[in-house]
This record gives structure tokens, C-alpha cells and sequence, in this order.
């Protein structure tokens, strides 16, 4: 019966059909005026699943991730970061300080669905281009304020940054074994959780508009994303006091750790559940283990003193076992156990590019590259990948005029004023110098002859 | 807030900025103190969450309740073993923490699966369902007979959502459908422990440490939730349902997705790097006279800023840090970073925080120093977060009344929606509580006890 059910879902899912099937978001147009990560992942979301997204920018400088890269290494004169984050994006530059600029951007709202911005709070509305002026001309519009603390309260004006909203909220304090040995969340947790939940609240505006036709104005901030996250709200009022560093065990698993095996590799086991404890200890060979009234009950077993008796105890176990005999047992007995992955492995693992969560894609500018893919799959409209990112206003044409209608000789003018602009020279911002961007049709796109 | 507020930006002043800012407040309070007569965004969507052991599957269900969904939550009679999770034992009403945290706005509903009678149920149910989330072992259902493609047919709109480890296709999912979920088994599926740790550290601490919160489990269901939404929109246009499939142990792999640049631009995995990020520096913890503060210099323009406030100008013109000082030779950094340790340590928190934020403040006025601030702030505890203020107004946690035991604090669903607020309306945690009310609205038959 599951090998039934597994062929009947390999083709409700298969990857390979991903290209020729519907999207979701098709028709919906969104302004993406936001820079580095929180804003652009919650317009990627919105570019994967089928919207238009175009990403203004300011001539020259354009986003500030454009150049952040790690340990100051480039790819093919790109940021590899910026490329994750801004794929299927259409790239227009408008300076936003003239006023042609803010008209310029105005009429693209006239005829766009939503504005994403991450400015810091207030910003955009001082500049007249926030949600109370573009309402006015454009009232279906659904507008999304990205920022660290939210657009209301004594501190929205402060600056943020990811690792600032993990400290504001004691996110910071959580990760590690003491004050001392305490580590920040990777990769930029502070970003792409909220960016997450800024498309949830996106995603949901759509539909409420589906159904009432009406827009509106979100407001959402770093900080309160994480603390959505966090227990320590909820364990302080019951319990009197925090939660703190505790490591690799999680105080409300036991036992729980990131155990090394007996071939040196780091291997995850966490057991939430009674039956969960019953199934480890049986593939421990142990009968005498679960009938341990120490161990029996999660309410015993996860008193700290228990939970450190168990823990060792199988700390004990799990180094006289290969992480392969390990994850073998956890698959045959029903037990939660994972080995550690790493970036290497994670970019061969054959698992998500059969799922289509890790993708091959081959890019006309870029060539090809290994990136994530759509993170949750959907049957009839999925998400996926259909360029990489371009230059500081490499869709400059397109945009104005498919969008707005302008003619070249407009885009000229408006060239010559310094309202639209390009990149300079640096690296990031310019295309790679193996490419003949005069020869790329789109960026020289011609409406005018092909009507 | 009539106190005038401290800005950081010469944009923010000025006669006409004042009046657009005005309007914009005036929209701001009347968001934060919403009355209730606005409806959540999933007003009148129906969502059966069947989850057992699986928190990814119970914050979906939560976080569609809290858009105003209404959701029934189906576990069997002897209840969902997710409840038995909890820090250091501690129980509210017998039930642990992240179940009751997760348990909001849920109507909670017991059925037997092995019971003819609880299937027929369970199908009269989904077939007035808009959304079904499948958080049980892959297959369970369809064994069940209440699978996809048994309900799918005659509930054309139905968007069904698979919420398990590696999912309910490819070879993997089947061969690994065995294994349950957790935060940090997924967090090491993904690689994100990996990331964490500090190298020199001594023993036993110089390991990949995992996140100390349940990173794992609110980025796949808050990922989870976000493909059910583009799933209901795609209905809204169209009209057809369809399967939705999340893997808990992939996502926070996959939506962050750097951990693939690094694989296929360096072909080998990054190594822990302690305090140090691999983009940005200074971008961590350092420890001031009096407790640790967090430092994040982003931009060059923000580093030049943060050593004039240092009184360490000096360092600017230093050959080992003019240039590039990301670069990948951590002996180089380790040197600068000395320096910053022993800088910040002369310093108060107070001291540090006043001088940058001064700074800020002023720079924003004078177009020379252009955009150069470095963000310095108190590195807090959570019990020092809830004394704040700016949380109070915002309405950013709420209380709860639980009945027979007191009051339970929760944090907010944090878009803020102008026209379709997120709501707190309960947080029930007896099992099987709203058996009857549902029964008698969905005409189920209920066993005599």
C-alpha cells in the first residue's frame, strides 16, 4: 500500500514537469524597493511562485548586498549571495531622491499590486512615497513595511540588522553552553524567518483582496518575528525564571543532543515522546531502560538530573555505533535521529534535488550553478527558478516600456536627466566581463519594432 | 508617544514630512489597538489539522488560526503525544509548553482512528474542509482511506498539506518515512549546526552547537504556511485544490539557501567560525565593562564610524585593515579583532549604545559623514525583553486565560495588518473539549463514553 502511495505522489510531484505547469501568483505585479535580505526574500517568494517582481534600485550603488560577500569572494564579478536572493527578479533603476524619479516610480504603482520596502521606519512616508500617498493613487494596493522593530513604539526609529533583532529579543542568549561560549544564529536567522512571515502576511492580504477586492498596509518587524519563535514568554511566567544556554540538549527532549558516533561523525537523536523513548531504548538492546522509572515518563525523564543520566547514557551508546548503524535503527524502530549535514553535503544530497528543493539551473548570463529551489512543493503550481539576477537596471527598457509604455526616446530623456541610471564598474554591480551586454536583446529590449 | 522621538535620518524633519508622518501615525495607532471588528484574513476558511507528534504541523495550524481560520485540531482519544514535550517537565493542566503555545484558537476535537465510525467522521469533515494538514507518518492516511486521493475527488477545492521529515514523495521519503520529527534532528539534517561553534573553544565545547531556540520547526511551518496561502490563492483564481508538500528536515536548509552557495561556489563545507560572520565584521558579541554588547558594523562607511567612536582612528590607515578587512585570512582579522575586544572592554553598555546612537544622529545631518552607523546595543536576556516598553504598546505579547490554571503568556503573530488583523480569541488544552459542538455542527456521531 505506501509503495502504491509513493508512485501516486511521484507524479503529482515530479520536478521535471515543474517548468511546463501553472504559477500561482501569475499577473500579480510587485514594486520590490528593499535591500540586502529581510525585503528581498519576501519578494523572492513572490518572484519563485509566478508574480512579476520588479526590483528598483538606485543607479550605480543599487542593493548593498550587490557587494557584500563572504570573506570578500566574487562570482563571476556577482555577489553569490545576492544571486540566491534575487533570482526571476526584473531589475529597473530609478532615483528615488529626484522628484521625475518619485513620479516615475509612482506610475509603476498605479499599475502594480503590492510595495515591498525596507527603508528604515518612516522613511518612504517623509518621502512621500509610503503607503498613505500611494493608497491615494493606487487604493487596491497592498503595502509591506519591512524593519527591525516595527513602525510604531518608542524604538521604531532604531536601525537594525539581524543580528541586532537577535539581541533585542535575547535570541542571542539562547545558542551555546554560557555567557561566555554563546553564539548568534547562522546565516542570518533574523532575516529569513521574518522575511518568512512577511510573505505569510503578504500571501494572506492577496486572498483577502481576491475575496474583497480591498488593500492594505502591513507593518512587520525582525524583532517580533523571532520572538514568535521563542518559548522563554511563556517558560518565565510559569516558571519564575529563563531559559538559558543548555548546549545541544533540549531541555524539553530527553534525552537530546548532537552525539559523536563511534566512526567520528556527529549524529542528532531528540526523543519527544514516550513510544519515541521506548523504540530508542529497543534498538539499544535495553529492556530495562524503558521499564527505568527515571525514563519511562517524559515528566521523569525530563527532570535535569534524569535527563542527564539518560543522556550520558546514550552518549555512551552512540560511540559504539556508526552513524550509518544509528540512522539504520532509527529508520527501522520509528525514532527521531539524523546525521549532521554540512554545505558540501547539502549541495550533493541527491534527496532534495529529487525533490526540487535544491535545483541545477543553467543561467543565460551565469551559466550554470547549483541553488535552492522552491522550499515546499506544490502540486499544481509550483514554484521554481527562471533566471538569475542582472545588472543595476539591466531591465530598465522592459519595465518602462511594457509597464508604462514609454517610448526609447523617452527612456533617453529620462537617461539624460539621471532619472534611470546603469551600474558603474565595481564588481557586483557590473555585468561579468565575459558577457557582450550590447548584444543582450533584452536589455536592449525594442517594443517599438516588434509592434 | 508625544515625547518628540530621537531620528536618525535629516529626511525625517522638516514642515511637510511632519504632515505626511502624521497621517501615517494616526493609521499606526488605530493598527495597534485593534477593536475586533476586523476579521482575520482566513475568515471562513475550514482547516482539519490531523497531527501526532509534530510541532511544525501544530504551529501551521496555530498560524492559520491566528489569521482567522477556524481550525479543528483531530488527535486520538488518548491525545496527541506532542503534548509530553516540555521544559524540564514542567506541565500547564498536564500539557507541555509548546503543545498549549500552539494550541490558539484551535478547537480541539478526539476521534479513533481505528474505528469505522472516526473515519466516516474525519471524512465528514474534510469534506467541508478548505485546507487539510497531514501531519501523521507518511502513508498513515492513506492506509486510512483519508489520504489525498481518497478525499480529493469529491472535495475538488481541497488543499491538502503533508507536513513530515523528508516528505510524502522521492525515494528517501519512502525509505525514511519511519522517522519522526524534532527541531534539532532537522536542524542537522539542514546543516545548521554546523555553522555554529566556536574553533578554539576548549573541551567539551569546541563542537557544532545547535540553535538554542526551535529554529528548525518555525522555519518549515512558518515555510509550510506560506505555500498553503499560495496554494488558496491559486484556488481563488482557479478554483482546484491540490497537495501540498513540506519537508520539516529540509526547510531551514532550503529557504535561507546560503549554505548551497557556499557548497558550489567552494565545493567544500564552511568551518565554524566563532564570533565571526563570514560577510561582515565586527558582526558579534563583545564583552564591555559591565556585560556583553552586540556590535554590527555592516558597511565600511559603519566600521570608519565605530573606530572614531573608539577613540581608535588610528586603526583606519593601518595597511593589515585599510584595504578589504573580510579578508579570507582569519589571522588578519583575529588581529583587528583583538583590537576591538580591548576596546569595547574600557567601555560601559550605556557608554557604547549613547556614543553610537549620538552618532548616528548627527551623521544623518551632516552630508560628509553620509551613511556611516554602526549599531550598538545591550545584549539582552529575555526576561529583560519583556520589561520593555515598546513591546507593551505594541501589543507584542499576549496574556491568556487558561481555564482552572491562570494565565499563559504568548508572543503575537507578528504581521500587522491594517484591514485583517491576527488574532488571540483562546487557548484550549483539555483534548477532545469541543467534541460535541463540533459533532453537532458537522452532524458526526459521537461514541457514548
Amino acid at each position: 500500500m505506501t509503495q502504491d502511495y509513493f508512485s501516486f505522489t511521484e507524479q503529482l510531484f515530479d520536478p521535471s514537469q515543474s517548468a511546463s505547469k501553472p504559477e500561482a501568483l501569475k499577473g500579480i505585479r510587485v514594486l520590490d524597493l528593499t535591500r540586502v535580505i529581510f525585503g528581498p526574500m519576501i519578494a523572492k517568494w513572490m518572484a519563485m511562485f509566478g508574480a512579476e517582481v520588479i526590483k528598483v534600485e538606485e543607479p550605480e550603488a543599487g542593493d548593498d548586498w550587490r557587494t557584500g560577500t563572504y570573506w570578500g569572494k566574487f562570482w563571476k564579478d556577482s555577489c553569490p549571495y545576492f544571486q540566491a536572493l534575487n533570482p526571476n527578479k526584473y531589475f529597473a533603476a530609478i532615483d528615488l531622491k529626484k522628484q521625475k524619479g518619485k513620479d516615475l516610480l509612482k506610475d509603476l504603482v498605479k499599475k502594480s499590486d503590492i510595495v515591498i520596502e525596507n527603508y528604515r521606519a518612516g522613511l518612504v512616508e517623509a518621502w512621500g512615497l509610503g503607503y498613505m500617498a500611494m493608497s491615494k493613487i493606487n487604493p487596491k494596493i497592498i503595502y509591506i513595511s519591512c524593519s527591525g522593530y516595527g513602525q510604531w513604539g518608542p524604538l521604531r526609529y532604531f536601525p537594525s540588522y539581524d543580528l541586532i533583532s537577535q539581541s533585542v529579543t535575547g535570541v542571542a542568549r539562547m545558542t551555546g553552553f554560557s555567557e561566555d561560549y554563546t553564539y548568534k544564529l547562522p546565516d542570518y536567522y533574523g532575516d529569513f524567518y521574518p522575511a518568512i512571515l512577511g510573505v505569510v502576511g503578504l500571501l494572506s492580504a492577496i486572498h483577502h483582496r481576491e475575496k474583497t477586492g480591498k488593500g492594505q498596509y502591513i507593518d512587520i518587524a525582525q524583532t517580533e518575528s523571532l520572538m514568535r519563535a521563542m518559548h522563554n514568554w511563556t517558560y518565565m511566567n510559569l516558571a519564575g525564571e529563563d531559559l538559558t544556554q543548555t548546549g545541544n540538549f533540549d531541555p524539553t527532549m530527553a534525552p537530546s543532543g548532537i552525539f559523536k558516533s563511534k566512526d567520528g561523525q556527529y549524529v542528532a537523536i531528540a526523543i519527544a515522546t514516550n513510544e519515541q523513548f521506548s523504540m530508542l531504548a529497543e534498538a539499544m538492546g535495553s529492556s530495562e531502560l524503558a521499564q527505568d522509572p527515571r525514563f519511562s515518563e517524559a515528566s521523569q525523564r525530563l527532570l535535569t538530573e534524569h535527563a542527564d543520566a539518560i543522556n550520558t547514557i546514550l552518549e555512551k551508546w552512540a560511540r559504539s555505533r556508526t552513524a550509518e548503524e544509528i540512522i539504520g535503527l532509527a529508520r527501522e524502530k520509528g525514532f527521531p535521529a539524523s546525521a549532521l549535514m554540512d554545505d558540501w553535503k547539502l549541495t550533493q544530497d541527491p534527496w532534495r534535488k529529487e525533490r526540487g528543493s535544491v535545483v541545477e539551473f543553467e543561467d543565460d548570463m551565469y551559466g550554470k550553478g547549483t541553488w535552492a529551489g522552491p522550499p515546499v512543493s506544490l502540486q499544481k503550481s509550483p514554484g521554481r527558478i527562471k533566471h538569475l539576477t542582472r545588472p543595476i537596471g539591466y531591465h530598465n527598457r522592459y519595465v518602462f516600456k511594457e509597464v508604462l509604455g514609454l517610448s526609447e526616446k523617452d527612456i533617453r530623456e529620462l537617461e539624460r536627466q539621471h532619472i534611470i541610471g546603469y551600474w558603474d564598474n565595481r564588481v557586483g554591480k557590473r555585468p561579468p566581463s565575459y558577457y557582450d551586454i550590447a548584444e543582450d536583446e533584452m536589455f536592449n529590449y525594442k517594443r517599438d519594432e516588434r509592434t | 508617544m508625544k515625547k518628540k522621538q530621537q531620528v536618525f535620518s535629516k529626511h525625517m524633519t522638516g514642515k511637510k514630512t511632519q504632515e505626511h508622518l502624521e497621517q501615517f501615525n494616526n493609521l499606526l495607532a488605530e493598527m495597534m489597538s485593534a477593536t475586533g471588528a476586523k476579521k482575520g484574513s482566513l475568515d471562513q476558511i475550514r482547516v482539519l489539522e490531523i497531527s501526532y507528534a509534530n510541532f511544525p504541523g501544530l504551529v501551521c495550524g496555530a498560524m492559520l488560526g491566528e489569521m482567522g481560520a477556524t481550525v479543528i485540531k483531530i488527535e486520538p482519544p488518548e491525545g496527541d503525544a506532542a503534548r509530553e514535550a516540555t521544559y524540564y517537565g514542567r506541565y500547564i493542566n498536564g500539557v507541555g509548553l509548546p503543545f498549549v503555545i500552539e494550541s490558539r484558537n484551535k478547537l480541539s476535537v478526539t476521534i479513533d482512528f481505528n474505528d469505522e465510525e472516526g473515519i466516516a467522521n474525519i471524512k465528514k469533515l474534510a469534506e467541508k474542509a478548505d485546507i487539510l494538514i497531514d501531519a501523521m507518518k507518511p502513508g498513515h492516511l492513506d492506509e486510512l482511506g483519508i489520504g489525498y486521493r481518497q478525499l480529493s475527488p469529491s472535495n475538488k477545492g481541497l488543499i491538502y498539506v503533508s507536513v513530515s521529515p523528508y516528505g510524502h514523495y522521492t525515494k528517501k521519503g519512502e525509505e525514511f518515512r519511519n522517522i519522526p520529527d524534532t527541531d534539532l534532528t532537522a536542524q542537522s539534517e539542514s546543516g545548521y549546526p554546523a555553522l555554529s561553534g566556536n574553533p578554539k573553544a576548549p573541551e567539551p565545547y569546541n563542537v557544532p552547537v545547535k540553535a538554542g531556540i526551535w529554529a528548525a520547526t518555525y522555519m518549515s511551518a512558518a515555510v509550510g504556511v506560506a505555500g498553503i496561502l499560495t496554494a488558496l490563492i491559486h484556488r481563488d483564481r482557479t478554483g482546484e485544490g491540490q497537495m501540498v508538500d513540506l519537508a520539516t528536515y529540509d526547510a531551514l536548509c532550503s529557504w535561507p539557501g546560503f549554505s548551497l552557495v557556499w557548497g558550489f561556489t567552494t565545493e567544500r563545507p564552511r568551518t565554524r567560525v566563532g564570533n565571526y560572520d563570514w560577510c561582515l565584521f565586527p558582526y558579534g558579541y563583545y564583552k564591555a565593562k559591565d556585560g556583553y554588547v552586540t556590535v554590527s558594523a555592516a558597511t565600511d562607511a559603519d566600521f570608519r564610524s565605530l573606530i572614531k567612536i573608539l577613540g581608535r582612528w588610528d586603526l583606519e590607515d593601518d595597511w593589515r585593515f585599510l584595504f578589504d578587512r573580510i579578508a579570507d585570512d582569519p589571522e588578519k582579522l583575529d588581529e583587528l579583532e583583538a583590537e576591538m575586544k580591548k576596546e569595547i572592554a574600557t567601555h560601559t553598555q550605556e557608554e557604547l549604545t549613547q556614543k553610537t546612537l549620538a552618532y548616528g544622529a548627527k551623521a544623518a545631518r551632516d552630508p560628509l559623514r553620509s551613511k556611516g552607523f554602526p549599531m550598538v546595543v545591550k545584549t539582552l536576556k529575555p526576561e529583560e525583553v519583556m520589561k520593555e516598553q515598546h513591546w507593551k504598546i505594541r501589543k507584542s505579547f499576549l496574556e491568556c486565560e487558561i481555564p482552572d490554571d491562570g494565565t499563559v503568556i504568548i508572543p503575537a503573530l507578528p504581521p500587522r495588518m491594517s484591514e485583517t488583523p491576527a488574532k488571540m480569541e483562546w487557548l484550549k488544552v483539555k483534548k477532545g473539549e469541543d467534541n460535541e459542538k463540533v459533532a453537532e455542527e458537522y452532524g458526526l456521531k459521537l461514541k457514548k463514553k
